[in-house]
């Protein structure tokens, strides 16, 4: 690592004009987790961290409210109470929050890293942190996502990397918070604008990830010195949501994989506003709208939440070492629509 | 007490007389007579307190006057040859103290992470900062990284002429010597042969045939390798070193540049673990003491080399893989008649791919034997002994195949175990472990949902271990009892983390009747006399002797000058209590006693005689006891996913005399860990088409976390042994040997198929699923 002066402005106008022009150089800093992974791995020296725990807010709330935005956006998707969080909540403040109908989000937060990192880890930070690619990690390697002309998965080992969505890279995003949040049908916030006080626009989750083919070197469409302020859920009436992760080690480990849903339950019994997110499979958060679409207005049942795994995996295409990750999506998928429709697992 | 004299060993209810004759320097060895008071008694750490609150100092912290921080430039090439090299520009970067090149133009590197140039610096960041500034250029040449490549013909060839065998004081003592020649990257190894396997196989009504593999396994030493190097003057030097032997420094430090070894003063105070790989003063991918001492003449400063993560992944050592053939031959009754493994293993540009003795040496019932290996060379890292060399991987392939033959022939496995293992302590293990276990309920209820093709499955196996009481005769142990009474133990041991401090203390206290905690030990530097490395599993069997033996001399003569100030007629009348020494009514305190002390101290120097007696059954090819172990695991299993968790292990050691039932669970828990890492995670990733190592650090390089530990219970099963003056012997290694083999047995059992690839990851229990829903509906049709 090497040494770096920090900066700690008060407002996000101060914060956004501190990185706007000069990104190589000046990054935004939150909880540093995957940042200062960087910077120690030496893939990344910046001179200037603006630290933004003066200029953002932590702290997860149910609202009725809903932001100002700018004429001619979309507004948050209608419901009767939102879910509204500061960028700067930790993972241990969403992990702990005990929200009505998004169990979803408190078990990825809660599940995420360790203890440490949770207690450190932000929200906006989870969202737009980069990916663990190890070949994107090794400083000594220059990859697609670092300026190459080739994604080195491709030729390489392949076991942890995508099976849908890829191409010309095959990273998997790695945001655990992000798989949740799409499935939670999730808005941000965010703060593009040079003045504090004019309304800022809003932006549904599945907009703000960049995949590879629109442009392999990000992961999200927030240009340097944009911020991401806050994260809203729609709350629905009698809404229910799981999350659910397969990793190798039950210590500290990225997802293998990883399923979320959310659904209500009408007064029939039927599905309704199902929504299905599969993390650690794709280079952006997988929206799996077949299985979604497949699921609505349907009564839950095994043989039904298997035919769903099957449409949500129906594209995937695996790379060499990768192939267990189909096999391993659908069952924990399965499992997912088990836990958030109410139908027991079989044991 | 020298001379013949008889000795009641054995283990359990099973105790018997024998004779043993005694050098004349050696007391009766502790048998099963003698009452212990203070030796095996579970004792906290005595330097607990230090270690919890960060004042141990490990060569990590050493912070000297004008230190320099060295690092190293490491070949970014699998291979490749030099063409140039130039360092002048890195000395004269900012705090740059010297910097100097490892190769010259012309030779040739053989794998990722090779020392090429080295800077010392006024801060760590600006040695890296400044090797960037190291010209270099290479000329890269065909590699190959994967050890099935590496074995076809044409594959790039890693060495061209013989390849020397190096060993360390961590490979197990009287292992075979490699001795073929090299063919392409293949050199045949060593072999273990009994009767003749291969016609044994051949008239063998039922037959088994699997290949096993496992993965190459780093250290992953939570300290990493590292010294600091001090001169003083040109023919002297002071080493902090992170090792498991202070005398095996020295004597290469003083071999590297050229010194009297008496010269060199090596100091390791507390050290964070090195499982086999810190032996010598380099560590065996990288030159290290070489690097740092050479920096610390250029710049005349004394300067610190520590290895970061990645450099300790890639240069420090690892556990060779291995692709073993297994091959059972056997009756339809369930009588083993052969057995033949051909092992093939990398160990990098190095050698030490082997396979341990379960096949050859634990199943002796067998009359029929073969046991050949093979190293295969590979552009990476040189291996390294790691915890018990060769036995995992040989354990692993062992052990399942006796499980996969057990269901052929649709026996119990530990029934089929024990009808062809004629260790009694082992066979005693097995019995037990399996009441204790539960094993028959559990295998019942493992079959009951495999039937039902329930989602989530248990399943239970069982693996044993063979190792040998390696214990020597080269330590000094020095005890000093002064006038004032204090009692000071001092020998150049490290503790390498099994707390060899603690059980000295133990067993002075044991000799002389004082408490532990007025024991001062005074460890972890040669000038503390001559100490033994710690491989082996050998620290505990090589040292309590011999402060038991120099406690023994001290007491003695404190003996003498009791019976003149007692005016008894014989020193055999005196009683020894925490209160001094007595008889009859009268007692004289241990203050006063050593108050009649002539001059500052009594100093007496003890060491062990060779070994007394082996009893039940000696190690192959030694005269010192046959280490048995024997582990449980239960394992949970979701079909669904494929995820696969450890949940208890149930572990039966012998490890002689328990010394520290506290440190001894505690070494077999670490041993347990490992096991279960290697069984479920760890695995060293190379990428086939770069050739350099892809998970360098401990984020996809995956060991044990605390959740991934299981619920471990331990059973020791005491043997003594009558080996040496304490019985004692050792644990570090047994514990670790049968763990995977056990976990991958448990696998077999929830599943009803075999995984025969380490590690058992969920990817490998989902592709084994789907092979065996396809082998059932191909018998369907």
């Amino acid at each position: 690592m090497q040494p770096f002066a920090i900066i700690r402005p008060k407002r996000v106008d101060q914060a956004r004009e501190l990185v706007v022009g000069k990104p190589e150089l000046r990054v935004f800093r939150a909880g540093g987790v995957d940042l200062f992974d960087r910077m120690k791995e030496g893939i990344e020296d910046p001179e200037l961290l603006v630290e933004l725990r003066d200029a953002l807010t932590a702290g997860v709330e149910l609202t009725k409210d809903q932001p100002l935005v700018p004429v001619d956006t979309n507004p948050l998707p209608p419901a009767p109470r939102y879910v509204s969080a500061g960028a700067l909540t930790t993972l241990a403040q969403l992990a702990a929050a005990a929200l009505p109908g998004v169990d979803a989000l408190h078990q990825a937060a809660g599940q995420a890293a360790t203890p440490g990192i949770r207690n450190t880890a932000t929200l906006g930070g989870n969202l737009l942190q980069r990916p663990r690619c190890w070949y994107f990690r090794n400083r000594e390697l220059v990859c697609l996502k670092k300026g190459g002309d080739t994604c080195l998965a491709i030729t390489g080992d392949s076991r942890y990397h995508a099976i849908l969505g890829g191409g010309p890279s095959f990273i998997v995003h790695p945001s655990s918070l992000a798989t949740a949040l799409l499935a939670l049908d999730a808005v941000a916030s965010v703060f593009v604008g040079d003045e504090q006080a004019s309304p800022q626009p809003v932006l549904p989750l599945h907009e703000l990830f960049v995949g590879p083919e629109q442009d392999p070197t990000r992961e999200h469409k927030l240009a340097p010195g944009d911020l991401l302020t806050r994260v809203w859920i729609p709350v629905l009436d009698d809404m229910r949501s799981a999350y659910q992760a397969v990793r190798e080690k039950r210590s500290h480990d990225w997802p293998l994989v990883e399923a979320a849903a959310r659904l209500r339950l009408d007064q029939g019994g039927s599905m309704r506003d199902v929504r299905v997110a599969l993390g650690h499979v794709a280079p952006i958060p997988w929206n799996a709208s077949q299985a979604a679409a497949l699921l609505e207005g349907q009564t839950p049942s095994a043989k039904l939440f298997a035919q769903a795994a099957d449409a949500a995996l129906a594209d995937a295409a695996a790379l060499e070492g990768n192939a267990y990750k189909i096999p391993m999506a659908k069952g924990l998928l399965r499992q997912v629509l088990h836990r958030a429709s109410g139908l027991a697992l079989p044991e | 007490m020298p001379g013949k004299t008889k000795l009641s060993v054995g283990y359990g209810p099973n105790i018997k007389t024998i004779n043993v004759e005694l050098p004349p320097s050696e007391p009766r060895p502790w048998d099963t007579v003698d009452d212990m008071t203070v030796v095996g008694t579970p004792q906290p750490r005595i330097d607990g307190p230090l270690k919890v609150s960060g004042e141990a100092r490990y060569t990590h912290d050493i912070a000297l006057e004008g230190l320099l921080h060295a690092a190293v430039l490491r070949s970014p090439w699998p291979c490749a040859k030099v063409s140039r090299i130039d360092v002048g520009p890195a000395a004269k970067q900012a705090g740059v103290g010297a910097a100097i090149a490892l190769v010259g133009v012309g030779d040739k590197l053989i794998f990722a992470g090779q020392d090429v140039a080295a800077v010392a610096a006024t801060r760590p960041e600006l040695a890296r900062a400044a090797l960037a500034s190291i010209i270099v250029e290479y000329e890269p040449q065909p590699f190959v990284v994967q050890t099935r490549d590496a074995m076809r013909d044409g594959s790039p060839q890693v060495h061209e002429a013989a390849v020397e065998e190096r060993r360390t004081g961590a490979d197990e003592p009287g292992a075979e010597r490699a001795q073929g020649k090299l063919s392409g990257n293949v050199r045949p190894g060593r072999s273990q042969k009994r009767g003749d396997a291969k016609r044994a196989l051949n008239k063998a009504p039922v037959r088994f045939e699997a290949t096993y593999t496992t993965q190459c396994h780093t250290h992953s030493c939570l300290e990493t390798h590292g010294v600091v190097v001090r001169w003083n003057g040109k023919k002297a030097a002071t080493v902090w070193a992170s090792t498991q032997s202070i005398f095996g420094v020295r004597d290469e430090f003083a071999a590297l540049f050229g010194l009297e070894p008496s010269k060199v003063q090596v100091i390791t105070n507390f050290m964070g673990g090195g499982f086999g790989s810190k032996f010598g003063a380099n560590a065996s991918g990288t030159a290290l003491a070489k690097i740092a001492g050479d920096l610390a003449r250029a710049a005349d400063k004394p300067v610190k080399l520590m290895l970061d993560r990645a450099e300790e992944h890639v240069c420090t050592g690892n556990r060779p893989d291995s692709i073993q053939l297994v091959k059972l031959g056997a009756t339809n009754k369930g009588k083993l008649t052969a057995i033949h493994v051909q092992a093939h293993g990398t160990a990098g540009i190095g050698t030490g791919a082997g396979v341990g003795r379960n096949a050859a040496s634990v199943y002796t019932k067998v009359p029929d034997v073969l046991v050949e290996s093979a190293d295969v060379f590979t552009h990476a890292g040189p291996a390294v002994a790691f915890r018990a060399p060769g036995h995992t991987q040989g354990a692993f392939a062992m052990e399942s195949a006796i499980d996969e033959l057990a269901r052929q022939l649709g026996m119990d496995p530990i029934d089929l175990r024990l009808a062809h293992d004629a260790h009694p302590v082992r066979r005693w293990q097995l019995e037990l472990g399996r009441e204790r276990f539960n094993w028959d309920a559990r295998r019942k209820a493992a079959a009951d949902m495999r039937a039902r093709n329930t989602r989530v499955r248990k399943g239970v196996g069982c693996a044993v271990s063979i190792w040998g009481d390696f214990g020597g005769t080269e330590a000094r142990v020095t005890i000093e009892i002064g006038r004032d009474g204090r009692v000071v133990v001092k020998n150049g041991v490290q503790d390498i983390g099994g707390g060899i401090g603690t059980v000295m203390a133990q067993v002075a206290a044991e000799v002389l009747h004082r408490p532990v905690e007025e024991i001062e030990i005074q460890i972890g530097d040669s000038k503390l006399g001559p100490g033994v490395g710690s491989g082996g599993s050998k620290t505990t069997s090589s040292i309590t002797p011999a402060v038991r033996n120099a406690a023994e001399l001290a007491k003695a003569e404190l003996a003498e000058l009791a019976q003149t100030a007692l005016e008894v007629n014989s020193t055999k009348n005196l009683r020894w209590t925490a209160e001094g020494v007595s008889v009859g009514r009268q007692t004289l305190s241990w203050a006063d006693l050593c108050k009649r002390i002539e001059g500052e101290a009594i100093v007496a120097v003890g060491f062990r005689a060779r070994n007394s007696a082996a009893h039940p059954r000696s190690f192959p090819g030694f005269e010192t006891p046959e280490i048995a172990g024997a582990q449980f695991a239960e394992v949970e299993i979701d079909t669904w996913t494929g995820e696969v968790r450890c949940t208890q292990v149930l572990a039966l050691h012998d490890c002689g005399r328990v010394m520290n039932e506290l440190t001894l669970r505690s070494q077999i828990n670490g041993g347990i860990i490992l096991g279960t890492g290697y069984a479920l995670m760890e695995e060293r990733v190379m990428d086939p088409s770069l050739g350099v190592m892809l998970n360098a650090n401990l984020e996809q390089y995956k060991a044990c976390g605390v959740k991934d530990v299981p619920e471990i219970s331990i059973v020791l099963t005491e043997v003594i042994s009558g080996n040496n003056s304490t019985g004692a012997y050792g644990i570090g290694e047994p514990a670790t040997i049968p763990t995977a083999a056990a976990i991958a047995n448990a696998v077999g059992d929830a599943l009803g198929v075999h995984v025969r690839s380490l590690p058992i990851t969920p990817a490998k229990i989902l592709d084994a699923l789907e092979q065996q829903q396809r082998a059932s509906q191909g018998g369907t049709k």
